[in-house]
C-alpha cells in the first residue's frame, strides 16, 4: 500500500543552520527524498543542521535506518545535527538504539538553535 | 473489559504499508484494556517490526502470501501471534551496534528483532503454530495500570 501523502523534506536556511523539515513519516519510502535533502544541504557548505520531524510521525526501523545514514554521513563531512522534536516514544528509541551518542536531541526549534 | 480470553485475528498482504493497520488494531485493543500510553506506544512499534519482518524476511514482499496477526486479550496481558510462512529466523542473529554501523562493518539497518525485544515484556522467535512461523510477543498490564482500569470500570 503505498501511502497516499509522500513524505516531503524541505529545507530552510536560518543564519548558519540548516533546517530539514521532515513532513510525514520516516520510513524506507522517505529515504531517497530525505537524503536528497541532506545532500543539498551537504553540497551547499552548511555544517550545522537540525533535523525536524512532526510529532505525530510514524518512524520504524528502516527510518532510524535513514537517521543513522545521515548521522554517519554527518561525521564523515564534520557536520552538526541535531534532531529537533520526535515524539517522546521515538526519543526513547533512539536513546536506546545509541543515537544519542551521535546526535543531540530536542524538544523544539528554539531549544535546538539555541547556541548552535 | 470482562475477564475472558478474546481473540481478534487479522490477515496482511507481505506489502509494506498493511503493517499499519495490524499496529493500530493491536495499539485500540491495548487502549481499552487499560495500557499506558507508553506501553501502547512500544506495542505498536513491536507489531509493526514483526509485521514487517515476516514481510520481507519469510515473503520477500510476495504480496499474495499473507502475515496473520493474532491478538489475544487476556485479563492481564495481551498477547501477540505474527505468523509468516516462512523457516523462521536463524539461529543466531547479530545484534546490531551503532559503533560497528559508524565504523562500517554492519549496515545502518538490522533494529526490528532489537526493538521487539527491547519493548516487550515476553517475546518468542520461531514458535510453530497452525498458523505458520510465530513470532509471540506477550505485554502485561501493571499493578498500577490494573488499579486504573479497575477504577474506571468500577466508576461507569
Amino acid at each position: 500500500m503505498e501511502p497516499r501523502v509522500k513524505t516531503k523534506a524541505n529545507v530552510r536556511i536560518h543564519g548558519n543552520v540548516a533546517i530539514i523539515d521532515v513532513d510525514g513519516d520516516l520510513t524506507p519510502e522517505a529515504r531517497e527524498t530525505v537524503e536528497l535533502a541532506y545532500q543539498r544541504v551537504t553540497s551547499s557548505g552548511v555544517r550545522k543542521m537540525i533535523v525536524k520531524f512532526k510529532p505525530d510521525a510514524y518512524i520504524n526501523s528502516g527510518g532510524i535506518a535513514i537517521i543513522i545514514n545521515i548521522a554517519i554521513a554527518g561525521t564523515k563531512n564534520g557536520q552538526t545535527i541535531r534532531l529537533v522534536q520526535p515524539s517522546e516514544h521515538f526519543q526513547k528509541i533512539f536513546t536506546m538504539v545509541g543515537l544519542r551518542q551521535y546526535v543531540e536531541i530536542f524538544g523544539s526549534e528554539p531549544e535546538a538553535l539555541a547556541g548552535f | 473489559m470482562p475477564n475472558e480470553v478474546r481473540t481478534i485475528q487479522l490477515q496482511l498482504p507481505s506489502r509494506l504499508g498493511y503493517e499499519r493497520v495490524a499496529m493500530d488494531a493491536a495499539g485500540a485493543a491495548a487502549k481499552l484494556m487499560g495500557f499506558h500510553i507508553s506501553r501502547v506506544e512500544d506495542l505498536r512499534t513491536a507489531v509493526s517490526e514483526a509485521c514487517i519482518n515476516a514481510m520481507e524476511h519469510a515473503h520477500q514482499y510476495n504480496a499474495t502470501m499473507k502475515v496473520v496477526v493474532a491478538l489475544v486479550i487476556g485479563s492481564s496481558s495481551l498477547q501477540i501471534d505474527v505468523a509468516d510462512q516462512g523457516k523462521g529466523m536463524p539461529e543466531s542473529v547479530e545484534s546490531p551496534d551503532l559503533t560497528k554501523k559508524f565504523s562500517g562493518e554492519q549496515t545502518a539497518r538490522g533494529w526490528g528483532v532489537f526493538l521487539i525485544k527491547s519493548l516487550m515484556d515476553e517475546v518468542q522467535f520461531n514458535v510453530r503454530s497452525e498458523m505458520g512461523n510465530v513470532t509471540r510477543m506477550v505485554i502485561r498490564l501493571e499493578a498500577l495500570e490494573e488499579e486504573e482500569q479497575g477504577s474506571t470500570e468500577s466508576g461507569r
